[in-house]
C-alpha cells in the first residue's frame, strides 16, 4: 500500500501542472478501521475533501502545501506534500488537550487552545449507557464547578444542577439549557410527580456537551445567563455507508438498605418508659394498659402474649427491586450533499418503590443539505413522550405522611399489612392502622393513582450560507414545546378519598417557547497570523404557557377515573403567564500568531419582565488568552506540552425569577369573586425601577499539559458576585400591601476548580487513565436589606426575615438553631446550650440559637479510572463526592422519638436511649410527648443535624468491543457492556441516602437512590 | 468596498430592533396592570365587587371578627377539640384579632375606588354617587373595625395606656412613591372620621336600590352602622338620632316572636341589613368556618353524623343568663335558647352548641355571614334612648326584643337597672355575632369569666399592633404591653 502511495505521489509529482493529486487514506490508531468522512483540507485555503467509505480522499494539491486532517474526536494531523511523508494517516483518537474542538454559542466554535474563558465538555462516550433518563444525571461528579443533585431515586425525577455556586435568593438557579440552539424552558411544571423537563431527550443521542461556566463566555447569552450555561450538541450524519446502530440493556434497580427499626416487643417497651416518665405516679401496668389500648391492642394483654405479638416489615412491602429496559435503534448516514440521523428509543424503568415508575419513547430526526455551494441547511426534531407514575405524598412537599418511603420504617410495627385472606389491613371502613400513621401505606400507595405525561418537541432549522469566503448569515429557528398532562386520583377505599368518593386533580399545562434570530459572522486569517473571528446577531425569544386544572369529586366506584364520570366538581382554574425578549448580540475574537487570544463580547438584552424604566440592560465581557508554551523561552523546558493562561472578566443577568412572576415591576389587579359576581383586587404594589438580578465575574485560569500530555490539567480561580438580587422588601401594611420586590440582596461565590488528568499508561495492550477534578466554593450573603433588626445575641446577625436559612456573612442554606449538649446522666433529660455555652433545658429562640454549617457543601468533585486492556476491554470506575453539607435529618427526627409519639423507632436510637441514672449517652430517655416539663422538644436543635457529606462509587463499567472489521460479515462493530451503579457509598449520614433535595419538606419521604446495575449490548452495522 | 453592504445590514437589524420595541410588550392575562386599571365603569364595578370580596377572608367576617369577640369575653367557652381558639378564649397575651393586613388591603381598595371616580365624568353622576357610598361604607367599617381591636373607645380609656387611634390613610396607593409611614391619629380623628365616612355614604347611598341589600352596601346599611359606630363613640345624641333614622328605613325587617327562630334558619336572615355571603366554591371548610368553629352538628336536631369541631360553645354564665327569666311554672320561655342545642360526642364531650351558622347554604360549613341586622339597630337606639334621658322609649325598645324572644314585657325599670336590662338583652340577643367583647370594652368592664378575670385595666384588652409592622414603619407606636 505505501508503495501504492509512493507510486502514486511520483506519479502526480510529475505532472506538469503545479497542482498534484494526492490521494491516501486515513484510519483509526486504535481500532484500525477506515474514518469515514474525515476532513482533508489544505492549509490557509478554503480547498478541502472528506474521505470516503473506506476511508480514502483524493485532493488537488501543490508541493509545499500543507494539508489538514481531522476528526471529530480524534486529533488532527497535517503533513507537507511532497515531503516525502506518507499518505496513509492513522488518526489518534483525542486527549483532553489543547486542540480539542468546544461549542461556544450562536454557531461558534474554537479549538481549546483558542478558548479564553471557562469552558467544560463532556463527549458521549463520557454518558452513554448509563442507567439514568437525562443527561444532567450523567454529568454528576465529571465536570468541576457543576454541582448535579438528584432530587431522589425515582427515575427521571428531579435533578438539580449548580453551576459555580447558589447566586440568587429569590430567583431561578438552573442554568440555560440550549439543545442545538434551542433555549429550553428547564422549569419543571408537573404538579403530580417528580419530574425533568429535560427527559425527554435520550441521553444516547447527545455527541457532546458543553458547559459555559464563567460570565466571559456566558454573557454572549445576556440576561438568562447568570446560572451558566449547558449547550448540547446532539448526535448527526455522516457521509458514508448508512449505519445501523442497535443498543439494548436490561438493568435492576436495588432496594435501598432499610433502616433497621423496632420490633413490636421493643417498641411497646419505649413508649411504656416514655408515658410512664412523662406521667410519675403511673404505675407499670396502667402504663402499659394505656400503651396497649392507644395502639388497638387488648389493654390485658399478658406479657407472654405480648412476647408473642408479631412484628410486620413494611419497608420490605414499600421497597423493591426494580427492571429496567432500554432499547434504541439508529440510522445514520448520507453523502456529500445530504446527511441523515434518526434514531428512536423506549426506556422503561421501575423505581426501588411500589407503584413508582418512568417510561419514555423518544425519536429524533436530523437532516442537513447543501443545497448550493454558498448555502447549507440543516434541521432536527426530537420528539419525546415520557409517562411517570409517582409516589403518592407529593414531589415537592405536600404531605409526606402518605408517602411510603417515608412511613414504610415509621408504620408501628405490630400493624399487618394484609388481613388473612390477603385483602388490605387497615382500610378506611376498618377504621384504618394503629398509630399516627393510620392508613395503610401500600394500599394507598398501590391504589391511588399519582401520574404524569409528558409530551416535549424540540425542532429547529438552521441555515448557513456564504455570502464571501469571509462572511456568513446564519439565522435560526427553533422552537421548545411541550404539555404535561397530570392525575392524582385518590381512590375511593383510600382514607383521601373515602369520605368524597374517590377525589381527582387533574392538571394540564402547556408551554411553547420559541426563539428566532439571525447571526452574521465574518471569520479570516490575515498575513497568516491575524485571526479575526466576529459577529452580530439578533435574537428574539417568545414563551407562552397556559394551564388548566380540575377537581373533581364523588365517583360512582374505583373503576372510574375520568372527570365526566365524577358527581361532584370542585373547582377549576386555568391562567396564561408569558414573557417576551429580544436582544442584539456581538462578538470578537481575535487571534495573534496562535499565542496571544482576545475575545469581547456585548449583548443589549430586553424583556418583557421589566418595568419600562430599566425594560434593556447591557452585558459585556471580556476574556484573554495566552499560550505560553508558544512563547520560546517555555518550548525549550522539556516537560511542559502545553501552557496556557487566560483571565476573563463578564456580567450576566437574570431575568429567570420565581415561579409565576412575569410582571415583576409591575402593579397588578387580579381576579377575585363576590356574591357570584366577578371582582377584582389590587394584588402588588408596582415598582417599576424594577431591573434584572446582575452578576459580575472575574476568572482566571492556567492550562497545563506536561511530560508530552501524560499529565493535563486546568484550574481557575474566580470571583463571582451577584448583586440586585429580589428580595420582598416589607412596605408598612396600612398602604394596603404587606411586601414589594426590590432589587437589594448581595451574595458572593468564590471558588477553586482544578481538572487533573494522567495518562498513567498507555500501550496497545493496557493504558490507563485517571480523570480528577475538584470544586471548592465559599458562599456568602452580602447584603439583605436595611433596617432589619439584628438577632439580639453575641453574634448579632442579620437574619432574612421568615427564612433563618439566609444569614448575612454565611453561606445560603445556613443552619440556624441551638446546639444540643447530650444527655444529662443524672436525669435522662435532653440538654442544650445557651449563648455563653451554659446548659439549658429551654434554649431561646432566638437568643440561644448560633450557626451550625450550611446544607451547600463546601467542596465536590469526582474521580474516574479507565483501564483499557487489548484495545477493546475497557474498565470504568467512577467516585463522586461532597463535603462540607449539613442537614437536619428531619426522617430521621420521627425515627428517634423513641416512643414520643406513635411512631416506630430506630434500633439505634432505641440501644443508646437513657436508661438509668449514670448512663451516659446522647439519646434522651423515652418521654410522651417527646417535650419534658419546662423544656423544648428532645428532638430540638443540633441533635439530627448531621453530616451529608459522601464519597459514592458511582458507576463501575465492563466493556467489551468486538470492533476489529471482519469479526462477523456485515457487523462493524459490536459492543457488550455491564454497568454498576451507585454503588456504595461512604458516609455518617443515617438515613436512607445523603443525596437529595429539599423542597421544603427536607428529606421526608425521599425516595432514596439505591444500587443499580446494567448488562447491554450494541451492534453497528 | 464589499463588507459596506453588510454594514448596511448590521444598521438595518438594529434599526428593525428600534422599531419592534413592543414586540417585548407583553401584557399581562390573568392579572391587569394597576396603572389604568380602573378607567371604566365595568372596572370599577369589578373593584367595588373585589372590595367587598376582601371582606370574606378568615381574618375578617369569615371567622375572626365574629368568633373571636365570643372567646376573648364571657360568651364563649373553648372546648380545646380542635385547639383553636383556645388561647384567645384564655386571653393568652398575643392571641387576638389579627386584623391590620386585611383591614388595610381592604381600606386601599376603597381608596383606590374613590379616587378613580372624579376622572369618569362619563359615568352618570348617580351611579358614580353609588359607587363612592360603597366605598365610604366600607372604609368607615374598616377603621371602625380597626379601632375597635387596636384601641380604647371614647367613653372607657386608660390614660396611661392610651397610644391613640390607629394611622389613617385615605389616599390609595399603587405604586411604590405612594406608600406612606403615618402614625397613629388621635382616638377622637379616627371616630369623626368613620362618622363622616358613614354620613357621606348614606347621602350617596340615597339612590342605590334597597334591593341591593344585604350582600352590598345600602343607605340603611350606612345608617345603621353610623348608629353603632356613634354608640361605640359615646356620642348618644347622634346614635338615638342615627338609629332613628335607620329603624325608619329597617324597622319592618324586625322578626316577629313567630317566625323569629325560622329566620336564623334560612340562608339570608330576614333582618340582615348587611351581611357577607358566601357562595359554594368559597367554602371556607372543616377547620376554619363558623360552623365548625362553634358546632359539631350538621343539621338541627342530628346528633349522629358529626361535622366540624365545636372549637366554641356558651359559656355557662351565658347559658345561665338565658336562663334567668326562665320560668316553666308560668310557661315563660326565651325561644332564643333554641339556637342553642347539645352537639354530637365525634369530636369529644358533647356541649350545647350555637346553631346560628349551620350550613344555611345548602352545604356544611357555607353560611352567609350577617354584619349587622335590625334587631342591633333597636338595641342601639334603646341604649342611646337610655343615654338622653328617654328612658321610656328605651324600655320600648327593649321590650320589643324581650316580648319577640318570649318573655313578658319589663314595666317600670328605670336608671341603672333599665340600662343592665339593655345589655343583657343585647347580649342575649347578638351572642355569638361578633358583639360581647367590643360591647364590654366600650363601656370599660372587666371581663369575668371562667379561665381567669381580665380586668379592664389590663393591656390585653388592646390587640397589639403586628410587630412586622413597627419594623416596617418608624412612626408607629405599640399599644402599651406589647
Amino acid at each position: 500500500m505505501r508503495l501504492i502511495t509512493f507510486v502514486l505521489l511520483l506519479f502526480s509529482s510529475m505532472l506538469v501542472s503545479a497542482q498534484t493529486k494526492v490521494v491516501g487514506k486515513v484510519t483509526d490508531e486504535k481500532s484500525g478501521n477506515p474514518v469515514i468522512g474525515a476532513s482533508v483540507s489544505v492549509k490557509g485555503t478554503t480547498i478541502g475533501t472528506v474521505t470516503d467509505i473506506d476511508g480514502q480522499y483524493e485532493i488537488m494539491a501543490n508541493n509545499g502545501d500543507v494539508l489538514v486532517i481531522s476528526y471529530v474526536g480524534m486529533n488532527d494531523y497535517e503533513y507537507t506534500v511532497g515531503s516525502g511523508a506518507s499518505t496513509l494517516i492513522n488518526l489518534q483518537e483525542k486527549s483532553l488537550n489543547l486542540d480539542e474542538v468546544v461549542v461556544t454559542g450562536y454557531g461558534g466554535s474554537l479549538s481549546k487552545k483558542q478558548v479564553t474563558g471557562s469552558i467544560s465538555k463532556v463527549k458521549s462516550d463520557e454518558i452513554e449507557n448509563l442507567p439514568v433518563q437525562s443527561f444532567d444525571r450523567a454529568l454528576q461528579g465529571r465536570i468541576s464547578g457543576v454541582q448535579v443533585t438528584s432530587a431522589n431515586g425515582i427515575p427521571g425525577g428531579a435533578v438539580q444542577v449548580r453551576i459555580r455556586g447558589v447566586g440568587s435568593i429569590s430567583g431561578s438557579l438552573d442554568p440555560l439549557y440550549i439543545v442545538d440552539g434551542v433555549p429550553l424552558n428547564s422549569t419543571n411544571r408537573s404538579l403530580f410527580t417528580s419530574s425533568n423537563p429535560l427527559n425527554f431527550l435520550n441521553p444516547n443521542d447527545i455527541e457532546s456537551i458543553e458547559i459555559l461556566k464563567d460570565a466571559s463566555t456566558t454573557s454572549i447569552y445576556g440576561s438568562q445567563a447568570a446560572n451558566g450555561v449547558i449547550l448540547v450538541t446532539t448526535k448527526k450524519g455522516k457521509a458514508g455507508k448508512t449505519k445501523i446502530d442497535f443498543n439494548y440493556y436490561k438493568g435492576w434497580v436495588s432496594p435501598p438498605n432499610k433502616l433497621e427499626v423496632l420490633n413490636t416487643q421493643d417498641w411497646i417497651r419505649t413508649r411504656t418508659d416514655a408515658v410512664k416518665n412523662a406521667a410519675p405516679g403511673t404505675t407499670d401496668a396502667a402504663a402499659l394498659t394505656s400503651v396497649l389500648t392507644g395502639i388497638r391492642l387488648p389493654g390485658n394483654l399478658t406479657q407472654a402474649q405480648i412476647d408473642s405479638l408479631p412484628t410486620y416489615d413494611w419497608q420490605d412491602e414499600a421497597f423493591q427491586l426494580g427492571q429496567m429496559d432500554n432499547y434504541e435503534l439508529a440510522l445514520s448516514g448520507g453523502n456529500d450533499k445530504t446527511k441523515f440521523y434518526w434514531s428512536g428509543g423506549l426506556n422503561k424503568a421501575d423505581a426501588n418503590l411500589v407503584n413508582a415508575d418512568f417510561w419514555r419513547g423518544s425519536t429524533a430526526l436530523r437532516l442537513s443539505q447543501e443545497v448550493t455551494k454558498r448555502l447549507y441547511i440543516e434541521t432536527s426534531v426530537n420528539l419525546g413522550v415520557t409517562k411517570s407514575n409517582g409516589q403518592f405524598g407529593g414531589p415537592s412537599g405536600g404531605s409526606f405522611l402518605g408517602a411510603s418511603a417515608f412511613s414504610s420504617s415509621l408504620m408501628l410495627p405490630h400493624n399487618p399489612i394484609y388481613n388473612a385472606d390477603g385483602s388490605y389491613y387497615g382500610t378506611p371502613a376498618d377504621g384504618g392502622t394503629a398509630g399516627i400513621l393510620n392508613q395503610n401505606i401500600i394500599m394507598v400507595s398501590k391504589l391511588n393513582e399519582i401520574s404524569s405525561k409528558v409530551l416535549s418537541t424540540v425542532g429547529n432549522i438552521n441555515a448557513v450560507y456564504k455570502i464571501t469566503d469571509y462572511w456568513k448569515f446564519k439565522p435560526f429557528f427553533g422552537i421548545d414545546y411541550s404539555n404535561i398532562t397530570g392525575r392524582n386520583y385518590q381512590d375511593p377505599r383510600t382514607p383521601d378519598g373515602f369520605n368524597v368518593k374517590g377525589r381527582l386533580q387533574l392538571d394540564f399545562n402547556e408551554n411553547t417557547n420559541y426563539t428566532t434570530g439571525a447571526v452574521l459572522n465574518y471569520n479570516r486569517l490575515f498575513n497568516q497570523i491575524h485571526n479575526f473571528d466576529a459577529l452580530v446577531g439578533y435574537e428574539y425569544r417568545k414563551e407562552a404557557n397556559e394551564f388548566s386544572y380540575a377537581w373533581i369529586e364523588g365517583f360512582p366506584s374505583p373503576d372510574f377515573k375520568y372527570p365526566s364520570q365524577g358527581a361532584s366538581p370542585q373547582s377549576i382554574t386555568g391562567g396564561w403567564a408569558g414573557y417576551a425578549k429580544q436582544a442584539l448580540l456581538s462578538q470578537v475574537k481575535y487571534g495573534f500568531n496562535s499565542k496571544y487570544f482576545l475575545t469581547g463580547t456585548l449583548r443589549y438584552d430586553g424583556s418583557s419582565r421589566f418595568g419600562r424604566n430599566n425594560r434593556y440592560g447591557l452585558f459585556p465581557g471580556v476574556s484573554a488568552a495566552w499560550v505560553l508554551s508558544e512563547e520560546s523561552f517555555i518550548k525549550n523546558i522539556p516537560f511542559i506540552s502545553d501552557l496556557k493562561l487566560r483571565a476573563g472578566w463578564g456580567i450576566t443577568g437574570r431575568d429567570q425569577l420565581a415561579n409565576g412572576n412575569y410582571f415583576p415591576s409591575l402593579g397588578l389587579y387580579s381576579a377575585a369573586a363576590y356574591n357570584n359576581n366577578g371582582g377584582i383586587v389590587i394584588s402588588t404594589l408596582s415598582n417599576p425601577d424594577l431591573v434584572w438580578e446582575k452578576t459580575t465575574e472575574v476568572n482566571v485560569g492556567l492550562e497545563f499539559g506536561i511530560l508530552n500530555n501524560k499529565m493535563r490539567g486546568q484550574i481557575d480561580v474566580f470571583d463571582r458576585k451577584s448583586t440586585d438580587l429580589l428580595l420582598e422588601l416589607g412596605v408598612p401594611q396600612t398602604s394596603g400591601f404587606n411586601t414589594i420586590s426590590s432589587n437589594v440582596g448581595e451574595l458572593s461565590n468564590r471558588g477553586v476548580e482544578v481538572e487533573l488528568g494522567v495518562n498513567w499508561y498507555r500501550s496497545k495492550s493496557f493504558s490507563w487513565v485517571t480523570d480528577f477534578n475538584y470544586t471548592g466554593i465559599q458562599n456568602k450573603v452580602l447584603k439583605l436589606y436595611d433596617g432589619i433588626t439584628k438577632i439580639a445575641n453575641r453574634d448579632s446577625f442579620t437574619i432574612l426575615p421568615g427564612n433563618t436559612s439566609i444569614i448575612v456573612g454565611k453561606p445560603i442554606g445556613a443552619v440556624f438553631t441551638s446546639e444540643y449538649a447530650g444527655v444529662n446522666p443524672a436525669t435522662g433529660r435532653g440538654m442544650w446550650y445557651d449563648e455563653n455555652g451554659n446548659i439549658t433545658y429551654n434554649p431561646r429562640n432566638p437568643g440561644d440559637f448560633k450557626y451550625h454549617g450550611s446544607n451547600i457543601p463546601k467542596f465536590f468533585g469526582g474521580l474516574t479510572n479507565s483501564f483499557t486492556f487489548f484495545r477493546d476491554l475497557e474498565l470504568i470506575a467512577g467516585f463522586q463526592y461532597e463535603f462540607g453539607r449539613k442537614a437536619i435529618n428531619n426522617q430521621g427526627t420521627f425515627l428517634s422519638e423513641n416512643g414520643g409519639r406513635l411512631f416506630n423507632v430506630l434500633q439505634d436510637v432505641y440501644d443508646r436511649r437513657w436508661v438509668k441514672p449514670g448512663d451516659i449517652t446522647d439519646v434522651p430517655r423515652s418521654y410522651n410527648g417527646n417535650a419534658e416539663t419546662r423544656g423544648v422538644s428532645n428532638l430540638s436543635g443540633t441533635r439530627l443535624l448531621e453530616d451529608a457529606s459522601y464519597i459514592r462509587l458511582k458507576t463501575l463499567t465492563l466493556s467489551y468491543n468486538f470492533c476489529r472489521k471482519n469479526f462477523i460479515k456485515k457487523i462493524e462493530s459490536m459492543k457488550v457492556y455491564a454497568t454498576a451503579f451507585n454503588i456504595h457509598t461512604w458516609t455518617k449520614w443515617s438515613g436512607y441516602d445523603p443525596e437529595w433535595i429539599n423542597f421544603g419538606n427536607g428529606n421526608n419521604g425521599v425516595v432514596p437512590l439505591s444500587k443499580s446495575f446494567i448488562v447491554g449490548a450494541q451492534i453497528v452495522f | 468596498m464589499n463588507s459596506l453592504k453588510y454594514i448596511f445590514l448590521l444598521i438595518f437589524t438594529a434599526s428593525i430592533f428600534q422599531s419592534c420595541s413592543d414586540w417585548i410588550d407583553v401584557e399581562p392575562r390573568t392579572t391587569i396592570d394597576s396603572n389604568n386599571a380602573l378607567n371604566s365603569l365595568d372596572r370599577i364595578n369589578a373593584a367595588v365587587n373585589g372590595m367587598y370580596d376582601r371582606l370574606q377572608t378568615t381574618n375578617l367576617y369569615g371567622r375572626d371578627l365574629i368568633a373571636i369577640p365570643e372567646a376573648l369575653a364571657d360568651n364563649g367557652r373553648a372546648t380545646n377539640k380542635s385547639g383553636r381558639l383556645n388561647p384567645e378564649y384564655r386571653n393568652t397575651t398575643g392571641a387576638h384579632f389579627l386584623i391590620w393586613e386585611f383591614a388595610y388591603r381592604t381600606i386601599n381598595e376603597a381608596n383606590l375606588i374613590i379616587a378613580s371616580l372624579p376622572a369618569r365624568t362619563e359615568i352618570a353622576q348617580d351611579v358614580r354617587d353609588g359607587i363612592e357610598g360603597q366605598a365610604l361604607f366600607i372604609r368607615g367599617l374598616m377603621y371602625l373595625e380597626l379601632m375597635k381591636a387596636y384601641a380604647y373607645m371614647p367613653k372607657a380609656i386608660v390614660d396611661v395606656q392610651n397610644k391613640g387611634g390607629v394611622p389613617l390613610v385615605l389616599n390609595g396607593v399603587a405604586d411604590l412613591p405612594q406608600v406612606t409611614f403615618p402614625p397613629r391619629s388621635s382616638i377622637d380623628d379616627c371616630y369623626n372620621q368613620i362618622y363622616s365616612d358613614l354620613k357621606a355614604a348614606a347621602v350617596k347611598l340615597e339612590k342605590t336600590a334597597a334591593s341591593r341589600a344585604p350582600a352590598y352596601a345600602t343607605k340603611s346599611a350606612a345608617l345603621s352602622l353610623l348608629s353603632r359606630a356613634y354608640l361605640y363613640g359615646g356620642d348618644y345624641a347622634n346614635a338615638a338620632k342615627a338609629s332613628e333614622d335607620a329603624m325608619a328605613l329597617v324597622g319592618s325587617k324586625l322578626l316577629t316572636k313567630a317566625n323569629y327562630i325560622a329566620g336564623f334558619r334560612s340562608a339570608v336572615n330576614p333582618e340582615s341589613i348587611f351581611e357577607i355571603p358566601f357562595v359554594t366554591n368559597e367554602n371556607i371548610g372543616v377547620n376554619l368556618s363558623l360552623q365548625t368553629t362553634y358546632t359539631t352538628l350538621v343539621a338541627v336536631g342530628n346528633r349522629t353524623t358529626t361535622g366540624g369541631f365545636g372549637d366554641l360553645v356558651p359559656s355557662a354564665n351565658l347559658l345561665a343568663a338565658f336562663q334567668s327569666d326562665i320560668d316553666s311554672v308560668a310557661g315563660i320561655f326565651d325561644q332564643r335558647r333554641a339556637l342553642y342545642e347539645l352537639g354530637t360526642m365525634g369530636r369529644g364531650t358533647a356541649e350545647i352548641e350555637c346553631t346560628k351558622y349551620l350550613g344555611k347554604n345548602g352545604t356544611v360549613n357555607l353560611d352567609n355571614i350577617v354584619i349587622i341586622r335590625a334587631s342591633e339597630v333597636l338595641l342601639n337606639r334603646a341604649e342611646a334612648y337610655y343615654n338622653t334621658n328617654k328612658e321610656a322609649e328605651a324600655l320600648t325598645d327593649v321590650n320589643t326584643i324581650r316580648t319577640r324572644a318570649g318573655l313578658p314585657a319589663k314595666t317600670g325599670l328605670t336608671g341603672q337597672a333599665l340600662l343592665d336590662e339593655i345589655l343583657k338583652q343585647r347580649r342575649l340577643e347578638l351572642a355569638f355575632e361578633g358583639h360581647r367583647f367590643f360591647d364590654l370594652k366600650r363601656l370599660g368592664k372587666d371581663l369575668v369569666k371562667a379561665p381567669a378575670n381580665v380586668p379592664f385595666t389590663d393591656f390585653r384588652i388592646l390587640a397589639g399592633i403586628p410587630a412586622r409592622e413597627l419594623g416596617a414603619n418608624k412612626n408607629l407606636v405599640q399599644n402599651f404591653g406589647y
